[in-house]
Order: structure tokens, then C-alpha cells, then sequence
């Protein structure tokens, strides 16, 4: 009769496998890490371009259905040609650079999500 | 009457009708025989299921062949399977898939075709019997080919018998590119070893040499050396850019240097819009080593290494030039024929064959030289390549 | 108009641009540093080059001439070409580099490992920059005309002449420190200029640009019209010289315009009395300067249609482009392309609040190219109307320098591309031959276009370009970068059922006269019906071939998507990788 302690049959306990080594080797848990990264930045992305564009796209909109709009003045330019020309460019900056800020933090978060498990 | 002659008349217009579609549907089998087609339908149909074949008994391409062998056996049912599990399901019926294994048990213990009775109690099922041939590749059953039909018939069991005969053949093949595969990559981790023992001996005497003299010197070579050394040894991966390379080849254009001292002289121009570039592994180190072997050797004047990357819209040129003795043209195309004559330069008939291999016949190494002219070689990079970048 | 300094600055210009491609590889680093050699492009330069190549001949002469026949509608042109930039910066930059893919094609193909899928996007992308290469050789064609009276084809045939020659000799490949320096030099071109007008519109006591008049001749002016024009005039007009109005033959005689529409036939020469109100051709609006200087005063059928259409086209058509793309592979790395592309956005933004200023001040001192139509001269002819004497000729010449530089630059950036579109895709010859034959090619099919196209404005031949853009490889790139279910057959459906439509109706609007037709609107800004059509058929489609979709399709998308440092690729690891192979 063999008799061993229960401990030497019970599952040792392993060192958890990294977010890298999962995503490498297309584990279902690799796969869940992926589709959070890319639903992150797509939802930042999409965000970003639709409050931008789509307040622009409203414009012509505004324009059309209260013409009396596109007479008003700012600084001593019609409008349209105040917001068009001008107060556009740098919003679109804005937008870039708040995009890029947090599409480079989420990446960073990314990193550390996956190298360190 | 008019009845009979209206009568006749369709008769005589029809009859002709029906003989001209005839001489024409004959007509039409003129350009080739029966057997002729019969040939050519069975090749191409065993042509298509070839390349999938080539990639082994995996599930994905199994599939893909099973679906033209079962053209090919016309059964309603054709299963493969590897030594454990049933790898490709091919037609109706598959709930027998289950007990395919069991079959094929027999089969891996006799090595011999078997026929096996399967009564099925489904009322549609139009399968009764199943044939089943191993897959013999040098000797040894790595798998077995199962035809289900209704009844097993000798034509059934002969032909099912020639198509694994025949797949068997495709596997010994893909067997055959998977050993010629794992001999270039024996041949890369050779050739990172290859580092050979004259240039650690004679970069570790230059750096002994500035200890004294000049010690923040000898300082960065060493860690020049180490870097190299590092780079050249790396484990992972293939494939890597341009700037990496480059960066691994300057270092060792150090430790030469330390060597050569003046008589060395080295000029790069580099395109950035190339150095994203993706390269295989170690592909231009031992050129631009081999550089320095024949532009230094031999003689006392300088000698001058010309390192050019190019952009060429969708390809990256590389050149390197050196001014030195040159190659034996004769001696060099044997070489890059694949027969082993290391004198000729080091590792240039491995580079060309990983070249060819990644990127096609086309883009094999071009090497202009001639005995005392110096030489150039030419590498031309696709800046894409499906299944490198695009993983 | 014709200067003997803008002439020598647009051959200064042409004969700079072969000789910087002969030597350019001489200037490129030649060094024995390795540090220096191999240091990649830092994202300001790149940045930098790709606003030289995207600033095109619509950019630099096209907006402002818009601008300045229909008013502020216009102004979507420039706030959509910087967009362009936004949405590519936020959907596709970072992948698409990390994609690996150098062309548009390659990207189709690594995404969905087809050649079909490839074979479709190589077709569009060529398509698309034909259509783009022609606006250029006729905006060359204009400024050449304007500032020698050279015949139309003349400008048209020195770009392609020069940028083959330059191609094909290797040179001006695509050197990303000349096409950065043409950024620089575009936006000198562009500023120096209005900085002297709107100082001398100021000293002047700045007319006000927006008075409820009629655009008025400041001085007794002579018009000579180059071809055939149906003008409109408010008031009766005493016009004398010679020519042919209404089919009546005039010798240097006096004749009284009537209020109301006149033909006058090309070749004719009239001079205008001064104050009179300007003539406008047939087809722009009635406007004073006060109307047209609010919305919709273009006086086109359904103005929201088209503005929207013209949004969408722009917006989304920017990243189709076949010669921006190619730029975005010099990026080191994903998070570096998104860098150079928010410059990007920086510096077009810059130089776009440039050539609305020329539209206005054309309202008040050049009014009489409303009249014949040449309204993409305006840039042009602006600064030595405003300015006399040699001042006025120098900053004519630096603008018309300016132009020839935006032609030459995005005209080889888009043959270089297409080239190799040409060399891999169609003609399958690789190698410099290959690519040599295939430039060639490349400009002669946009060379033989120009023969037989409709005039059209500049800008408005480059928004068809983007309509094809955006309703056939944008949904391609924006599906096939976000949804992992995008199938193959889907991404080929969508590119046709987009791209088809869109190309047919800007090549019936180019080479045919649509006239009045109720549905012209449809055809010259398809892009608000295209684009959602291309979108739907590719998810639709997609979603009803699930089955298809492309093998190892999750490794694509941890490529397309994980930051490079991680070293991550979803091939397996190491270690199992070498065991299975």
C-alpha cells in the first residue's frame, strides 16, 4: 500500500500566463484582451469624429432653416465666413490632439494590461 | 391527305432538326476523346485537391482536399483522419463522423485497406458501408482515407485504394517541403553562430589594444561587440526592419574598423523613406561582411565599402560595393546554384535562397564581379508582402 | 496679365524640380554615420511632405476661384479637405501603418488575403487617382495660360513631360524632405502675397467687400474672352471693340449691352467703362456682393443636397487617396503615423485660411473673371492688379510659382503611386523597368483625358475624386479596419456597389454636357447616395456571408490594432511556433 500525502496529487499552482503569451497563442482570454483594445479606441475614435463632423455637418442645416443666421456678425465677418474660416481649423486641431492624447493613453494602459497579469 | 402530308412534313423538319443538333453535339466533342476528357477531368480534379494536401493532415486544408477526392471517388461520404482524430468530414450523413475513428483503428493496426458493414438506422441515409485505406507516408500510417457509399463495390475498394495511394504520395511530399523548410532555418540559426572565431578573436584583440590607450574607446567597442553579438543570436522571429539591420551592421563596421583603423573607409546613403522596411533576418550582415572580407584582403591600400538604400517606389534597392579582389564569376554561380563552396563568400548562397524563397525567383541576390574588379550586390526588397507584413 | 517674371518663376520652378530630381539622391544623406544615416523620419517632416503632396491645384488656385464665383457654400471645400484629415487620424492612421501595407491594395489584401479583394481595390485606386491627376494638368494648363497666354494643353503637357522625365529618371521618387520643402514653399506662395493685398486693401481704406451691389469695374477694363461665353448683365452696359456678341460681328465699334443674357463668341475682345456692374456668366447666381457672401447663395438646384454630398465626399474621401497612403508607411510606427497626421491637421489648417481672403478681394479687384469664366485665375491675377508695377509683378510671379510647384509636386506624388499600382497590379512588371513603363502609362491616360473633358471647375473635378474615394475604399478601410465580420465577398460588393455608381456619374459629368437636368445635382456631387450605398451593401453583404469570412482573421486584427512594442502578433509564441513548424 502507497501512501503519500494528498498534496502531491493536487494541481500545482502555475504562474498566470501573460496577456501577451494569451494573445500570441489565440486563447479565448487572448481574444477578450483584443476586442476590449479595439472596442476602446474604436469608441474614442468614433466619438471624437462624430462630435467634431457632426457639429459641423449641422451648419448648412442652421444656415437653411434660419437664414437670418448667416447675416449676424462676429468680429466684422459674416457668419458663416467667422466660423467657416476661422473658428474651424483650430477645433479640428483640438479634436486631433485630444484624440491622439488618449488614443496613446489607452494604448499605454493596454500595455501594462497585458504585460502584467 | 393534307392532314398526312402537314403531318409528314413536321416528321421530315423535325428528324432533320434532331440530326443537325446531333453532327452538332458531336461536332462539339471532336476536339478532344473520351478518354482524353475522362483524363483530364481526373487530373484536374486530383490537381485541385494537391495543395492542400501539401500542408499535411490539418482540419482547415483537409477539408479543402476532401472536398475533390470525394469528386474524384464520387461517393456520397469521404472522411480523413489523422492518427487520433477525424481531421475532414466531406458530404452527407455526418453523424457517422463518430465512429470513423474506430474503423480507422483496424486499419492503423493492419496497415491494409478494410471494408466495414455500417447498418444505419436513419431512414434517408444513403450510407451502408464504408471502405477505408490508410495513408502511408515512408512506411508508417500517419492517416486514413474512409469512402461511404451504399454498397461496397471491388471497382468502389480499387479506386478508393489508387486515391490514397495517390494522397499518401501528396503527404510524403509536403513531408518532403517541410524538412527542405526546417533546413534553411537550420541553416539561419547556423549562420548566427557563424560568427566566426577569426572576428571575435581579432575585434577582442583591437579592443585589448585601446584598454591602455584610449579606454572610453574601447569602452563603446565593447559594447558595440556585445550588441552584435546580441542581435545575431536573437531567438524570435524571422523577419525584422531595415534600421535594425543597418543598426547591427554598423557595429560591426566598428569592431572592423578598430581594426583596419584608416585603411577602412565606409560611405552609406540611406532613403529613411526605407528604413520601416521589412527584411528577413541576417540578410545583409554576412553581405556586408563579406564586403570587408574581399575588400580588405590581399592588398595594403584602402579599402572602400559603398552601403546604398534606396527607395524605389514599391521596393527597397540595397547595394553594397566594395573595391577589392572580387569573386570568381564561375566559382560564384555554382554557389548561388546551391552547391556548397563557402570560399566563394559567406553565406551568399543562403541569403539568396531565403530571398527567393520569401519573395520570389525574381528577387534573388544580383551580383556584379569579376577577379580584381571589386563586386556589388543588389538586393531588392517588395516594400509589402503578403504573409510577412500582413500577418 | 502676362508677366515676364511669373514665366521665369514658373520655368525657375519646373527646371528647380528636374534638377532636384536628377541630384536629389546626391543630397540625400551620404555619410559614413550610421547614427545619422539611419535615424527614421521624425513625423514634423513627414508631416510636412505629405501637406506638399495633398496640397494640390484645387487647393492653391481652385478654392479661392470658387470661393469667389459662389460664395461661401465653397468654404466646405477646405474645412472638408482638413476633416479629411481628422477622421483619418482618429479611424485609420495607426492601423493602416501597422497593417504593414505600403498601398491601398496591399492593405485590401493583407486584411482579406484575397487577390480578388486586391485586384478590386487596385482598379479604384487608380481609377481615383486619374481622375485626380486631371484637374492638375488643367490647373496647369490655366496657369500657364494666364501668365503667358500659352494655349490650354501647353501647361498641361510641361507637367506630365516634366514629371515623367523626373519619374522615370528616379529621381523625385519620393524623397520626403523635396516634398516637404514644397509644403513650405506652397504656403510662402500663398501668404507672402496676401499679406502685401490685404495691406494695400487696408491703406486703400478697405472697401468694404460686402456692399448690396453689383460688382463694379474699377477701371476701364479690356475682357478678352478665350472661348465661347453666355454672360448675364444687370444693367445696359456701353462696351466697345471687337468681336461677335449675339451672333453680330463688331469692329473696334461701340455697342450697348442690354440688360439680360448675351452670347459671346470666343476670340472677341471688348473693353468695359469703368463703374459699370461686371457681367456674370449664365450659369453662377444674380448676386450682389452683399448676397453672395451669405449661404446658399450659389444659386444651385437643392444647395443642402450638395453641400451635404460635398461634406461626405470630403470627409470621408481624404484617406482613399492613393498618394497620402503611400506616406504613411515612411512612419516608423503606429503611434508615430497618428503624430504626423495631427500635423498634418495643423498645417493645412494654416494654410487653408489663406484662399478664402483671395476670393473676396477677387469680388471687388478682379470682378471681370466672373464675366469669362476663368474664376480659378483669381489666385493668379490678383496681385499685379492690386499692386502696380514691379512689386505687384514679383508677387504674381511668387503665387504663379507657387502653382506650378502645387501641380508638379501632387501630379508626381500621384504618378509615383499609381506606377506602382500599374507595375504590380496590372502590367505585373516589377523591377525599375517595369515601373518606368508604368509611369509613363500613368500619365498619359490623364494627358489623353484632358482632350476631351468638359471645362469644370478645378476644385469641383477633385471632389469627384473623393466621392469615388469615399463610397468605395473608405468603406473598405473603415469596415475592414473596425469589423472583424467584414467578409470578403462583402468588401468586394460594397467597393463596386459604391464605387461603380460614383465613378460612372463623375465620368458623365466630366465628358458630357448634363445641362439643367433635374438629376445633374445627383451626378456632379454623387457622394451623398454613394457613399451610404457602398457602406450598407459591404456590412449587408457581409453579414449574410458569414461563412466567408477571411482565415486567421483575428491575427489581423491583433496586427491591424496592438501597439508594435508589445511584440505581439497572435502567431503563437516562440517557443510552440517552432515546434509545430
Amino acid at each position: 500500500m502507497v501512501v503519500t500525502s494528498p498534496r502531491t496529487r493536487a494541481p500545482r499552482a502555475r504562474r498566470p500566463y501573460s496577456g501577451t503569451r494569451e494573445i500570441n497563442e489565440q486563447s479565448e482570454l487572448g481574444a477578450v484582451y483584443m476586442r476590449t483594445l479595439i472596442g476602446a479606441q474604436r469608441r474614442l475614435g468614433l466619438s471624437v469624429c462624430l462630435v467634431t463632423c457632426g457639429a459641423l455637418a449641422l451648419l448648412p442645416l442652421l444656415f437653411t432653416i434660419e437664414p437670418e443666421l448667416g447675416k449676424f456678425r462676429v468680429f466684422g465677418l459674416g457668419l458663416p465666413w467667422f466660423l467657416l474660416c476661422l473658428a474651424t481649423f483650430p477645433m479640428l486641431v483640438l479634436a486631433g490632439w485630444f484624440y491622439v492624447r488618449q488614443a496613446e493613453r489607452s494604448e499605454r494602459e493596454f500595455a501594462e494590461l497585458v504585460e502584467r497579469p | 391527305m393534307h392532314d398526312f402530308l402537314t403531318a409528314a412534313a413536321i416528321l421530315v423538319v423535325g428528324g432533320v432538326a434532331v440530326l443537325v443538333l446531333w453532327r452538332g453535339t458531336r461536332t462539339k466533342h471532336a476536339l478532344s476523346t473520351e478518354a482524353q476528357r475522362v483524363t483530364y477531368e481526373t487530373l484536374h480534379t486530383a490537381w485541385s485537391a494537391a495543395p492542400p494536401l501539401r500542408a499535411g493532415l490539418v482540419p482547415d486544408a483537409a477539408k479543402k482536399s476532401a472536398r475533390h477526392l470525394r469528386t474524384l471517388l464520387d461517393t456520397p461520404a469521404l472522411a480523413l483522419t489523422d492518427e487520433t482524430e477525424v481531421v475532414a468530414w466531406e458530404g452527407v450523413s455526418e453523424h457517422h463522423a463518430a465512429e470513423a475513428m474506430t474503423q480507422a483503428e483496424d486499419v492503423f493496426l493492419t496497415g491494409r485497406t478494410q471494408a466495414f458493414d455500417i447498418g444505419c438506422t436513419e431512414p434517408n441515409c444513403p450510407i451502408n458501408c464504408a471502405v477505408v485505406a490508410p495513408l502511408t507516408v515512408e512506411g508508417r500510417v500517419v492517416g486514413t482515407l474512409a469512402a461511404y457509399s451504399r454498397e461496397a463495390s471491388a471497382g468502389l475498394v480499387r479506386a478508393t485504394n489508387q486515391v490514397a495511394r495517390w494522397a499518401a504520395g501528396q503527404l510524403e511530399l509536403a513531408e518532403l517541403d517541410r524538412s527542405r523548410t526546417r533546413l534553411v532555418e537550420a541553416e539561419v540559426r547556423a549562420l548566427r553562430a557563424q560568427i566566426s572565431p577569426h572576428f571575435i578573436y581579432n575585434s577582442l584583440s583591437a579592443i585589448a589594444s585601446y584598454v591602455r590607450t584610449n579606454p572610453e574607446r574601447a569602452r563603446t567597442l565593447l559594447l558595440d561587440f556585445a550588441d552584435f553579438t546580441r542581435y545575431s543570436f536573437r531567438r524570435h522571429g524571422d523577419f525584422t526592419t531595415l534600421a535594425e539591420e543597418l543598426r547591427s551592421i554598423d557595429q560591426y563596421l566598428a569592431l572592423e574598423r578598430a581594426r583596419f583603423g584608416e585603411r577602412l573607409t565606409v560611405t552609406l546613403q540611406v532613403a529613411p523613406e526605407v528604413l520601416p522596411v521589412t527584411v528577413p533576418f541576417l540578410c545583409l550582415q554576412p553581405l556586408v561582411e563579406n564586403a570587408v572580407r574581399h575588400g580588405m584582403e590581399g592588398k595594403v591600400e584602402p579599402g572602400h565599402i559603398q552601403i546604398y538604400a534606396n527607395d524605389g517606389g514599391a521596393e527597397a534597392h540595397i547595394t553594397i560595393e566594395d573595391d577589392g579582389i572580387g569573386m570568381d564569376p564561375d566559382k560564384l554561380r555554382r554557389t548561388l546554384a546551391g552547391q556548397v563552396d563557402e570560399s566563394a563568400g559567406i553565406g551568399l548562397g543562403n541569403i539568396d535562397e531565403r530571398l527567393r524563397r520569401v519573395y520570389g525567383d525574381e528577387y534573388g541576390l544580383v551580383v556584379e564581379t569579376a577577379l580584381g574588379l571589386g563586386t556589388k550586390i543588389t538586393v531588392r526588397v517588395p516594400k509589402y508582402q503578403a504573409g510577412i507584413n500582413g500577418m | 496679365m502676362t508677366s515676364g517674371y511669373a514665366v521665369v518663376a514658373v520655368m525657375v520652378v519646373v527646371l528647380g524640380t528636374i534638377l532636384v530630381g536628377a541630384y536629389g539622391l546626391r543630397v540625400s544623406r551620404t555619410t559614413s554615420d550610421f547614427y545619422v544615416a539611419s535615424r527614421t523620419v521624425s513625423p514634423w517632416w513627414n508631416a510636412s511632405a505629405i501637406g506638399g503632396e495633398y496640397l494640390s491645384a484645387a487647393s492653391f488656385v481652385g478654392i479661392a476661384g470658387l470661393i469667389f464665383a459662389y460664395g461661401p457654400d465653397m468654404l466646405w471645400f477646405p474645412v472638408g479637405y482638413t476633416a479629411g484629415y481628422l477622421v483619418l487620424l482618429t479611424m485609420v492612421a495607426a492601423p493602416l501603418r501597422r497593417s504593414g501595407a505600403y498601398t491601398l491594395p496591399d492593405f485590401a489584401e493583407a486584411r482579406f488575403r484575397s487577390r480578388v479583394v486586391r485586384g478590386v481595390a487596385s482598379s479604384l485606386a487608380l481609377a481615383i487617382g486619374w481622375l485626380y491627376l486631371l484637374p492638375q494638368l488643367e490647373g496647369a494648363g490655366l496657369t500657364l495660360n494666364t501668365v503667358t497666354g500659352a494655349p490650354d494643353w501647353a501647361g498641361a503637357l510641361v507637367v506630365t513631360v516634366v514629371v515623367t522625365v523626373n519619374v522615370m529618371s528616379g529621381g523625385m521618387r519620393s524623397i520626403t524632405f523635396v516634398q516637404a520643402f514644397q509644403y513650405w514653399l506652397k504656403l510662402t506662395a500663398i501668404t507672402v502675397p496676401i499679406i502685401f493685398l490685404v495691406a494695400v486693401w487696408q491703406v486703400r481704406g478697405a472697401d468694404s467687400l460686402t456692399e448690396p451691389e453689383f460688382p463694379s469695374f474699377r477701371q476701364d477694363t479690356e475682357v478678352s474672352f478665350q472661348r465661347q461665353a453666355t454672360i448675364h448683365a444687370e444693367q445696359e452696359i456701353v462696351i466697345r471693340g471687337t468681336g461677335v456678341v449675339d451672333g453680330e460681328r463688331l469692329e473696334d465699334r461701340e455697342l450697348l449691352l442690354t440688360s439680360g443674357y448675351h452670347r459671346i463668341d470666343g476670340g472677341s475682345k471688348f473693353t468695359f467703362p469703368k463703374d459699370a456692374p461686371v457681367p456674370h456668366l449664365s450659369t453662377m447666381a444674380h448676386n450682389t456682393n452683399e448676397s453672395w457672401s451669405l449661404p446658399a447663395s450659389s444659386g444651385a438646384d437643392f444647395p443642402l443636397y450638395g453641400a451635404y454630398s460635398l461634406i461626405i465626399a470630403t470627409f470621408l474621401g481624404t484617406m482613399g487617396l492613393p498618394h497620402v497612403i503611400v506616406r504613411f508607411y515612411t512612419n516608423p510606427n503606429g503611434t508615430a503615423a497618428r503624430r504626423t497626421t495631427l500635423i498634418v491637421l495643423g498645417l493645412l489648417s494654416v494654410f487653408y485660411l489663406m484662399p478664402p481672403i483671395y476670393g473676396a478681394l477677387g469680388r471687388v479687384y478682379t470682378p471681370e473673371l466672373l464675366m469669362t469664366g476663368q474664376t480659378d485665375a483669381v489666385v493668379l491675377v490678383l496681385p499685379t492688379r492690386m499692386i502696380d508695377g514691379i512689386g505687384g509683378q514679383l508677387l504674381g510671379a511668387l503665387v504663379a510659382g507657387g502653382a506650378f510647384a502645387a501641380f508638379l509636386s501632387t501630379s508626381s506624388g500621384l504618378v509615383v503611386s499609381l506606377a506602382g499600382v500599374l507595375s504590380q497590379d496590372v502590367l505585373r512588371l516589377g523591377g525599375v523597368r517595369g515601373f518606368r513603363i508604368s509611369a509613363v502609362l500613368a500619365c498619359l491616360v490623364p494627358l489623353a483625358m484632358t482632350f476631351v473633358s468638359t471645362t469644370m471647375p478645378v476644385a469641383d473635378m477633385v471632389g469627384l475624386a473623393f466621392a469615388v474615394a469615399a463610397s468605395s475604399l473608405c468603406p473598405l478601410l473603415l469596415l475592414g479596419i473596425w469589423s472583424p465580420k467584414t467578409t470578403t465577398i462583402g468588401a468586394v460588393a460594397g467597393m463596386l456597389a459604391g464605387g461603380v455608381p460614383a465613378l460612372t456619374a463623375g465620368l458623365v459629368t466630366m465628358f458630357t454636357d448634363t445641362g439643367d437636368s433635374w438629376y445633374e445635382i445627383l451626378l456632379s456631387r454623387p457622394a451623398a447616395w454613394t457613399v451610404p450605398l457602398g457602406f450598407t451593401v459591404m456590412y449587408v453583404v457581409s453579414l449574410a456571408t458569414q461563412k466567408h469570412v477571411p482565415a486567421g482573421v483575428q491575427r489581423t486584427m491583433v496586427k491591424l490594432h496592438a501597439p508594435e512594442n508589445l511584440g505581439l502578433d497572435g502567431s503563437g509564441s516562440s517557443s510552440s511556433g517552432q515546434e509545430r513548424s
